[in-house]
């Protein structure tokens, strides 16, 4: 009883407490502009939210902001030199729904930031929520939303996203807040109801100043006949773009007396990357002495800098990620910008940015590659390329410019007056922009890929080429990236899935890697092997990975060699694909000896589709008489398909003039057995159905042309009643 | 709807004594048998050409094998044909109170039911590979498979009490263990969709599900009536079941309505039995085997079923998606022979004959144990 009552107590104290909250919330979210800013993770989240707390300070001086990020971020530096006050919860990235520890660890965190982020909202009663997204703001929205669904809030929500494809949390919570600012019209279809296009707000500091005038803010002094290079991979730094200019180090000390680079490391020091730290230990290891002894002439390194417009007016050529903040800043100075899009992310949005981006003809793109170096799957650039696309570049200023002037066009001006006149609802700016979503062309998928091109390659083996299937050539290079991304994933699935795609795609860089897995002996694990499998790279892999070489249509002495160590595979499939092989390039082959004997070999082997198609391998290969006699042989075999593919290979050996046809040939083939198992029925009345309509069709196309008869094609099988 | 009025009007009258002739399995049996397979040769032409106006054609499905792809066009759901035949002739010759043969029906209709909306869906959207889903057809089977399971081991069992949830193997006279209602459920349970489900992916060749489904039906036809005669099953050690019988009479609907179509469905086939009638077909070996105490015959009895079962879920399950290779060289069986190079009417002969000789082992097991 007791207790009861004391709850009861708790309850009614707890319910007032709440009343209270709500009460006072009201009051002073009516007295004064009280906004809460969040979102962060990576500079890219954080500066809008800056841009917009700038505008909105403008408009509003006595305004008070609380920031709210998470520890450790980015925007525990950028934010504290902003001068805004700024507050931590806990939250982590989005693993997907997907049941994993991950999961459970991102709920659990999730929780405990919303209840933090309740407190804080309770305590600081603000007008606004403005979220930038990243995982950052999700307590705080979801906080927000739950109070205002307990009607202690009067707050209203705005998310800002940067990104053309948004984020899953994102997507999530933008059904539920009060507007969503977007920055690329393509995004507008993803929120049909909230969505504004507003573009990205930048921070008023972001402006160009005159040369003389931003050198005398930055830390070191350059001439002005050199060309300046800003190489940075966002606020965090990009472990793929550090390394790889520290590789292209050395192809560019050559042209140092008319170069200067200025290298933004990144603020990461986390996820097991501290981009300092690993950027002088790179430096150490590649350079010699001598080298080093230069670096000071031509080369400058900080982890961030605060005054990044100052770099960007003296710089010629950025070089970067294609984060839409990046993007935007870069567009905004009307500099030329070299993008390197991060790969692998959720809806590819940095690829699509640098696409966007490009249609503006500002840009330049380079796609990293996947690969794996001690056991880890790491994103790569080649240094020596990077270097040389960079001083490709630099050889041409007048293009460099055109470039520049022409990346104006890219960027959306007026982001934050727009975004102000949708918080104040006084429609004080208009752009102009309705919710019409503007048609783009998306990427297509792995899967879809994969049907497309081998779709085209069925039609016209011969005439293959993927470029011609997709148009566009940068699509087809990201797409070879990422086929080879595949490569080094844990499921077979997707590294089979990889290894069709790199044969279709024409990735020849990769052959050498198709052939490692081709010839791979690593073990399957021993529940598998059980059930019949045998090595780590499964047998559809091995048997892909033929086929893939056969779509490159190239043969040479290493890719050979290594077919050869594949006729002895376990795996029946990539025996007869072999000897396929073997027929597709028996005009090409140099061991043409080796090739007859591992073919008869093959003859005896266990599977009757191996020996059918070394048997016509044969046909293709054969030099001479003893060729003939071996097919001869084979005219009794119990699968008919060995006899027919004996006969086929004669046919050849007679067609190629390797054999003259003769009365004694006939003799002896005429022991082949032909009775078989198999034949093929046809049914009359659907040829002569089709002769009609072939008929039909010609007479159709001959008189209807331009008068726009209608011609169908159904199913030849169809309605044959 | 005889046997009713038959019995009806024998209470009144002396002239109508020789209606005592419907109380005799036999003679109903062969009246049903012929009963269907005159409604099949009656209804088929007319369905045939009702099928092709209304656009109810096969739609291709990628199988990897050449001349199943001449084969698209070919009017499908013919397992209504089935289905119908069974009925009016149930409706006719059935005692419609006896509770296995409610049971059987049953199973039928539902299995028919689902088979007709997944065939239907399949032509709406001209596409052999999007019917129902697979996890659908699997609800929708085990909601039947549990609802027979828990009539099965539940109060209102037509067995006896003592027997209800009691396992029979052939060979063996006795019980071979109880296993409790639910254990014994449970078995029930995935027995029924295991077969159902077998006889579908058996149906890939003209001809090739209905013959051994014949075989089959009829030995449980014959197993039925042992077990429901007091003192055939005394005499073989049978349990006797009162009013299994009727299941004989079901079988033998069934088997005529089954010879009626493989008049049509013989290669090359004018009508193929579609989802409609595998599903049926399984559905309703399925319910038989159980009410007739016979699941662990089935293994035997129907073994072609289980080779085709098991041989495209290893290929598919382990092979194809797991391991990463083909364990046989395609599945299920009757695809690996067509690919080892034998025509499909050799192939579906050869099969039949395994079927067939599966059929009289398993009658041995009758006096055998």
């Amino acid at each position: 009883m007791n207790s009861i009552l004391i709850l009861f107590i708790c309850f009614i104290v707890l319910i007032g407490l709440a009343g209270y909250g709500g009460w006072r919330w009201r009051r002073l979210a009516a007295r004064e502009a009280r906004i809460i800013l969040t979102g962060g993770g990576t500079g890219g989240h954080v500066n809008p939210a800056l841009a917009i707390a700038e505008g909105i300070r403008k408009r509003e001086p006595e305004s008070r902001f609380l920031y709210i990020g998470v520890h450790g971020k980015a925007e525990s530096v950028i934010v504290r030199r902003a001068g805004y006050p700024l507050r931590f919860v806990l939250s982590e990235g989005f693993p997907g729904l997907k049941p994993s520890f991950r999961l459970l660890r991102f709920l659990c965190k999730l929780t405990l930031g919303t209840i933090q982020g309740t407190a804080i909202l309770l305590w600081f009663a603000p007008r606004w929520v403005i979220a930038t997204g990243g995982y950052v703001s999700a307590p705080i929205i979801l906080a927000t939303l739950i109070l205002r669904m307990l009607r202690l809030s009067p707050t209203k929500v705005y998310l800002h996203e940067q990104n053309s494809i948004p984020g899953q949390l994102n997507v999530l919570l933008g059904r539920w807040v009060d507007r969503v600012f977007l920055t690329f019209p393509q995004t507008l279809s993803f929120f049909p109801g909230n969505g504004v296009l507003v573009g990205y707000p930048i921070r008023h500091s972001v402006t160009l100043k005159p040369r003389e005038e931003a050198l005398a803010d930055l830390p070191f002094r350059v001439s002005p006949e050199r060309q300046v290079v800003f190489v940075f991979g966002g606020s965090q730094g990009a472990r793929t773009i550090n390394r790889a200019l520290v590789d292209a180090l050395p192809h560019l000390i050559p042209h140092r007396d008319r170069l200067f680079l200025i290298h933004g490391t990144g603020l990461s020091k986390s996820d097991g990357y501290d981009a300092a730290a690993d950027t002088q230990e790179r430096l150490e290891k590649t350079l010699s002495n001598g080298e080093k002894a230069f670096l000071d002439t031509f080369y400058y390194r900080q982890d961030y800098f605060h005054n990044i417009a100052d770099v960007y007016s003296i710089s010629d050529l950025i070089v970067c990620r294609s984060g839409a903040g990046s993007l935007n800043e870069i567009s905004r100075m009307g500099k030329p910008a070299f993008l390197i899009p991060k790969a692998n992310l959720p809806g590819d949005h940095q690829v699509m940015n640098a696409r966007a981006m490009k249609h503006s003809g500002a840009t330049e793109i380079m796609f990293e590659d996947t690969v794996v170096e001690d056991g880890k799957v790491l994103e790569k650039l080649e240094g020596k390329l990077f270097a040389e696309r960079i001083l490709r570049l630099l050889e041409d200023p007048e293009q460099l410019r055109e470039m520049g002037a022409r990346g104006k066009a890219f960027f959306r001006h007026h982001a934050v007056k727009r975004i102000l006149s949708e918080l104040y609802q006084d429609h004080s700016f208009d752009n102009g922009i309705s919710y019409d979503t503007v048609p783009f062309k998306p990427l297509l998928s792995n899967q879809r890929l994969l049907q497309v091109l081998s779709a085209a390659y069925g039609r016209s083996p011969e005439a293959y080429d993927p470029l011609q299937v997709l148009g566009d050539e940068d699509d087809l290079v990201y797409y070879r990236h990422r086929a080879a991304a595949l490569l080094s994933h844990k499921d077979w699935q997707d590294r089979n899935l990889g290894v069709k795609l790199i044969g279709f795609t024409h990735y020849h860089q990769k052959i050498p890697t198709l052939l490692h897995m081709l010839v791979d002996r690593t073990p399957a694990n021993p529940i598998r092997r059980c059930f019949g499998g045998d090595f780590e790279q499964v047998a559809f892999i091995r048997r892909n990975a033929v086929q893939a070489l056969q779509v490159f249509n190239q043969c040479d002495a290493n890719i050979e060699k290594h077919l050869l160590t594949a006729l002895e595979d376990p795996y029946f499939e990539v025996r007869s694909h072999v000897c396929g092989a073997v027929a597709h390039f028996a005009s090409s082959l140099e061991g043409k000896e080796i090739w007859i004997e591992a073919m008869l070999n093959c003859l005896r082997d266990k599977s009757f589709e191996v020996a059918a198609e070394a048997a016509k391998a044969l046909g293709e290969i054969g030099t001479d008489q003893s060729v003939l006699e071996v097919l001869l042989r084979l005219r009794e075999s119990h699968y008919w398909q060995v006899r027919n593919a004996a006969l086929v290979g004669i046919r050849r050996l007679v067609e190629r003039d390797v054999i003259k046809p003769s009365k004694a040939l006939l003799s002896q083939i005429s022991g082949f057995i032909l009775t078989a198992t198999d034949f093929q029925p046809h049914f009359s009345i659907k040829k002569t159905y089709q002769t009609v309509q072939k008929c039909c069709r010609e007479r159709l196309s001959e008189d209807g042309e331009g008068q726009g008869i209608e011609r169908s094609h159904p199913n030849p099988g169809e309605r044959t009643a | 709807m005889v046997y009713e009025i038959g019995n009806f009007l024998m209470q009144f009258s002396e002239v109508f004594s020789f209606f005592r002739l419907v109380n005799y399995i036999t003679f109903r049996a062969i009246m049903a048998a012929l009963t269907a397979v005159i409604f099949v040769f009656l209804f088929s032409r007319r369905f045939i050409l009702f099928m092709h106006r209304r656009s109810m054609l096969d739609q291709v499905r990628e199988t990897g094998v050449l001349s199943a792809l001449d084969k698209s066009g070919t009017p499908t759901m013919g397992g209504a044909l089935i289905i119908g035949a069974v009925l009016s002739s149930m409706a006719l010759w059935g005692n419609w109170h006896n509770p296995f043969l409610v049971c059987s029906l049953a199973g039928m209709l539902w299995f028919g039911l689902l088979g007709f909306y997944d065939d239907y869906a399949k032509v709406q959207r001209h596409s052999g590979d999007m019917g129902v889903s697979e996890r659908n057809k699997l609800v929708a089977q085990g909601l039947f498979a549990f609802g027979f399971a828990l009539f099965c081991v539940g109060p209102y069992a037509p067995f006896e009490a003592a027997m209800t949830t009691k396992l029979y193997v052939p060979f063996y006279k006795y019980a071979l263990v109880d296993l409790g209602p639910f254990i014994y459920g449970a078995f029930i349970l995935l027995f029924v969709i295991f077969v159902s489900n077998a006889v579908n992916i058996t149906d890939g060749l003209d001809g090739l599900a209905i013959t051994p489904a014949l075989f089959v039906v009829t030995v449980l036809g014959i197993f039925a009536y042992v077990e429901g005669n007091r003192i055939y099953s005394g005499y073989l050690f049978y349990p006797y079941l009162r009013g299994v019988g009727e299941l004989t009479i079901f079988g033998a609907a069934f088997v005529g309505a089954g010879l009626g179509f493989l008049w049509y469905n013989a290669y090359p086939a004018q009508i193929f039995m579609g989802d409609t009638g595998s599903l049926a077909i399984g559905g309703t070996m399925a319910v038989m085997s159980v009410l007739l105490k016979q699941e662990m015959l089935f293994p035997l009895l129907g073994g072609l079923f289980l080779a085709e079962a098991i041989t495209s879920q290893i290929q598919d399950k382990i092979g194809v998606r797991w391991v990463g290779r083909r364990i046989f060289y395609r599945a299920p069986l009757h695809h690996n022979l067509q690919h080892k190079g034998i025509a499909e009417t050799k192939v579906v002969i050869r099969l039949w004959i395994v079927a067939g000789i599966l059929a009289l082992i398993s009658l041995a097991t009758l006096k055998l144990r």
